[in-house]
């Protein structure tokens, strides 16, 4: 078990090590200078004179390998380096966006899951105009692209309804619209998923055993095939993660949200190189995060694996 | 099922269903405020960039002036006819050869901070805006030939000029090169960007990354501009909240429902629906400076040959696709200045659509169609690259590339576009890599013709940036540019310049000219008193009152 872990922990270090060097090579292939960047972006008259004063500053007139080592150190201290656009230390820039894209994250995985196992239970109830519906609801919704859906949200639901505000404001009512846009289809992808391993799990002998017991087809459902239709659900978690992340980048945009799917989105457009690294390393420190606690909850759910 | 899994269950269930009736139940703060009366609080919704400074000085775009029109002055306007207006200069004078000028200012201004205005503030904003540190692009160059700011008295300032220079006063009209306090200037660029401070009707309180910016009343307001409504003192307005929608169907969305009251950026689709909408009104405020073209390269590539440029502009039906693509919300422009410009000249004989015409001409010029219906020369292909910064470019102008592009093909143009960041974009230019491009400019004043059209204009700066993309490089007009410069005292004489130099631009066929820059806000009925600045067409609420 310890190593196991051990070894989970291992990869997730690899993983975040290729992620920042993956990052940092990408911004090398794109086009734009970053010491523009740093002076007012591209378009900017800035002298040559200030220009290598730039690239003194942030440490661009070094080799690459240089820059690449002088990046992982700052990693290792915990130095995401500084934003050029901003000017000021990439965690300062992120620290108060990660609380309003985390609420939406984790209202988004709630909200998901809530209707995921609502639609799986219904999609494999005997009643077969419910299951019909449920899970062409299902794959409807799987594979609604988010920044339509988030854009049919605000038009019926803020602009021709008017039930909710189009952006964020003081209540919570501003946020029912940008965590459906990214629940929906998730909670589609979710049940999918989950209504498979429920349909192996009720085909199954302990299925008929447990009939022959009395339990009701309904109590079947939920107290034996659900179990094994969150594994599945479960394992996904991670990968529900970095959705939701990606998906914020969208959903923040549209519904004028901060957060860091935002900054990320106004950091690449602007080269803004260390801003849009710090983003993406803290997104893939988040992905790691729940992967792993996603182990450890599929190990409760399913004793076969904690064996 | 054990009783600990159902638990777990349940606490998701729970917090599931608790943030949805969270969600729910509360509702929106601001409708009981409304029926209370009036309210003095005004939101506003920009659909373009969050600035990373909100001091114009530092860079200087357009999204920095609409915002920073809020809580900085300039020492003069300009009026609807394009007249030079006293603001916090009451009066100025030139001398006879047109080396310095004297600017009067206002008595009994003072900066927000309690610093007043006097001439070394003048001083210290030239000094800030000519220091390589302030890595100010829009502000230095309009301040290049200032050499120095001296003293004549406490509350007169004089500008020394290395050479004449008519376009001084306009310059000193544009947000980017507005008047601080000296003293806030003397703090780290880092605290200045965050908290500028100025003479404006209001002040900026505070500003929350991504969301928004919180601007309050000045409340010893005194130095309103000469065409101001609202000449005694502070606005009625008490707190501005200056938010960031970049999306544009939800910044609609948000004015709809009463989130917001005034928003930018108002896209051709938006204004149509408005115009129908009840309670939503329409300001269209072209901005300054050029129109928005399409410039061929005439430095590189097939369009060296003016027959080439000739039929490219024959060959495409311009009035069309503005109409049917703006949906009636933008003209039709012929002219390489902003119809605001009181000196802009409608070449409309210089831009005809004939496709018969263009057809004869590359006939001429020896490019014969192939048999893909490309015309060819030498082996080569008549490709044009139109490199289009989907930054810039909104989409009704994005689709009338496109549309663009299939009418020069019936005439065997094989027009090439890519949509790129802006980065790619200005890559593209910075490396010779195009044959057309629309590139947006803002100034005040016909002075743009010189940044755009002087053969000066196409070395690059060491960023690789260059403003001549036509490439137009010609003796004559460079020289009427820089005489229009020089041409102070003479209005009539520096008019009649800049009439020659746009007949040449117009006559060598480097640009296609589209409508003016767009700008159009709507904003709810109850918001009167509502007017774009003429300077940069930037809006202005010292004139609004308060909101029913």
């Amino acid at each position: 078990m310890t190593r196991a872990v051990l070894i989970r922990l291992l990869g997730a270090v690899a993983a975040l090590w290729l992620v920042a060097t993956l990052g940092f090579a990408v911004l090398q292939l794109l086009p734009g200078d970053p010491a523009q960047a740093a002076l007012g972006g591209p378009g900017s008259q800035a002298s040559a004179a200030a220009l290598a004063a730039a690239r003194e500053q942030f440490g661009l007139d070094q080799p690459l390998p240089v820059q690449y080592v002088h990046y992982l150190g700052g990693l290792l201290r915990g130095d995401l380096g500084v934003s050029y656009a901003q000017k000021l230390p990439v965690t300062t820039v992120i620290a108060p966006l990660l609380g309003p894209t985390l609420t939406l994250a984790v209202l988004s995985l709630a909200a998901a899951w809530v209707l995921a196992v609502a639609s799986a239970l219904i999609s494999t109830s005997p009643s077969r105009v419910g299951r019909a519906v449920a899970s062409a609801l299902e794959i409807v919704s799987s594979v609604l692209p988010g920044f339509w859906l988030a854009a049919v949200l605000v038009i019926v639901f803020a602009t021709q309804l008017g039930w909710f505000p189009p952006v964020s404001g003081a209540g919570a009512r501003s946020l029912v619209l940008p965590v459906a846009s990214l629940a929906i289809p998730l909670a589609g992808y979710l049940a999918q998923t989950m209504r498979e391993g429920m349909l192996t799990a009720l085909d199954s002998p302990y299925a008929l055993a447990a009939r022959t017991r009395g339990e009701t087809r309904w109590g079947l459902r939920v107290r034996h095939a659900l179990r094994h239709g969150l594994v599945p659900g479960i394992n996904l978690s991670g990968w529900s993660f970095g959705y939701l992340i990606s998906g914020a980048v969208v959903v923040e945009t549209v519904f004028a949200r901060p957060g860091l799917g935002r900054a990320l989105l106004g950091a690449v457009t602007a080269r803004d190189v260390p801003l849009v690294l710090g983003v993406t390393l803290v997104s893939a420190l988040g992905y790691v995060v729940v992967t792993l606690a996603a182990d450890l909850l599929v190990r409760v759910v399913d004793r076969r694996a904690a064996a | 099922m054990s009783s600990r899994h159902r638990a777990a269950l349940a606490s998701l269930a729970v917090l599931a269903a608790a943030s949805l009736v969270l969600t729910s139940c509360s509702s929106g703060s601001k409708g009981s405020d409304e029926q209370a009366g009036t309210r003095t609080t005004l939101t506003y919704a920009t659909g373009d960039a969050e600035p990373d400074c909100l001091d114009p000085h530092v860079g200087g775009n357009y999204p920095q002036a609409l915002i920073a029109t809020q809580y900085l002055e300039n020492l003069v306007s300009r009026d609807k006819d394009g007249k030079i207006i006293p603001w916090l200069a009451t009066k100025w004078s030139e001398s006879k050869d047109g080396r310095t000028w004297d600017f009067t200012l206002k008595d009994g201004v003072k900066f927000t901070d309690g610093t007043p205005l006097n001439w070394e503030a003048v001083k210290a904003n030239v000094e800030h805006l000519q220091d390589p540190d302030t890595a100010s692009s829009t502000g230095y160059l309009a301040f290049a030939k200032i050499t120095s700011v001296t003293k004549v008295s406490e509350r007169v300032a004089r500008v020394h000029l290395s050479s004449p220079d008519s376009a001084l006063l306009e310059s000193f009209s544009q947000t980017w090169n507005a008047i601080e306090s000296p003293k806030a200037l003397k703090r780290t660029q880092k605290v200045n960007c965050t908290s500028p401070v100025g003479t404006g009707p209001f002040e900026v309180e505070s500003w929350k990354k991504q969301d928004r910016v919180v601007l309050t009343r000045n409340e010893d307001y005194n130095s309103a501009p000469a065409d101001a409504a609202n000449q005694d003192g502070p606005a009625a307005l008490s707190k501005i909240t200056w938010r960031f929608i970049p999306d544009s169907a939800t910044r609609y969305a948000a004015l709809r429902s009463g989130d917001v009251d005034v928003i930018d950026n108002a896209q051709p689709d938006t204004i149509k629906a408005a115009s129908s909408a009840s309670g939503i009104e329409h300001l269209d405020a072209p901005r300054p400076g050029a129109s928005n073209r399409i410039e061929l390269n005439s430095g590189n590539g097939p369009f060296t040959d003016q027959r080439v440029r000739e039929a490219f502009i024959r060959s495409v039906d311009v009035d069309s696709a503005v109409s049917s693509l703006f949906m009636g919300t933008a003209q039709r422009s012929t002219s390489a200045l902003s119809s605001v410009e009181p000196l802009h000249v409608d070449e409309k004989d210089a831009y005809p659509y004939d496709q018969a015409a263009a057809n004869k001409l590359l006939d001429e010029a020896g490019w014969k169609k192939g048999s893909d219906g490309i015309r060819v020369k030498d082996g080569k292909k008549l490709t044009l690259r139109l490199p289009v910064s989907t930054n810039q470019s909104i989409p009704a102008e994005q689709s009338l590339f496109e549309q663009l592009q299939a009418e020069a093909k019936q005439v065997g143009f094989d027009v090439h576009i890519s949509l790129l960041d802006l980065a790619g974009w200005y890559e593209a230019l910075g490396k010779d890599q195009y044959d057309l491009v629309s590139a947006p400019y803002t100034k005040v004043g016909p002075d743009v013709l010189r940044i755009l059209y002087h053969s000066d204009g196409i070395k690059p700066a060491p960023s690789g940036y260059f403003a001549n993309h036509a490439q137009i490089d010609d003796k004559e007009l460079d020289s009427l540019l820089t005489r229009a410069q020089a041409t102070v005292d003479d209005d009539a004489a520096r008019a009649e310049l800049y009439r020659k130099a746009q007949d040449i631009i117009a006559k060598k066929q480097v640009i296609l000219p589209l409508y003016d820059q767009q700008n159009h806000y709507l904003y709810r009925s109850d918001v009167k008193g509502l007017r774009a600045l003429p300077t940069v067409s930037t809006p202005t609420f010292l004139d609004v009152q308060p909101l029913s």
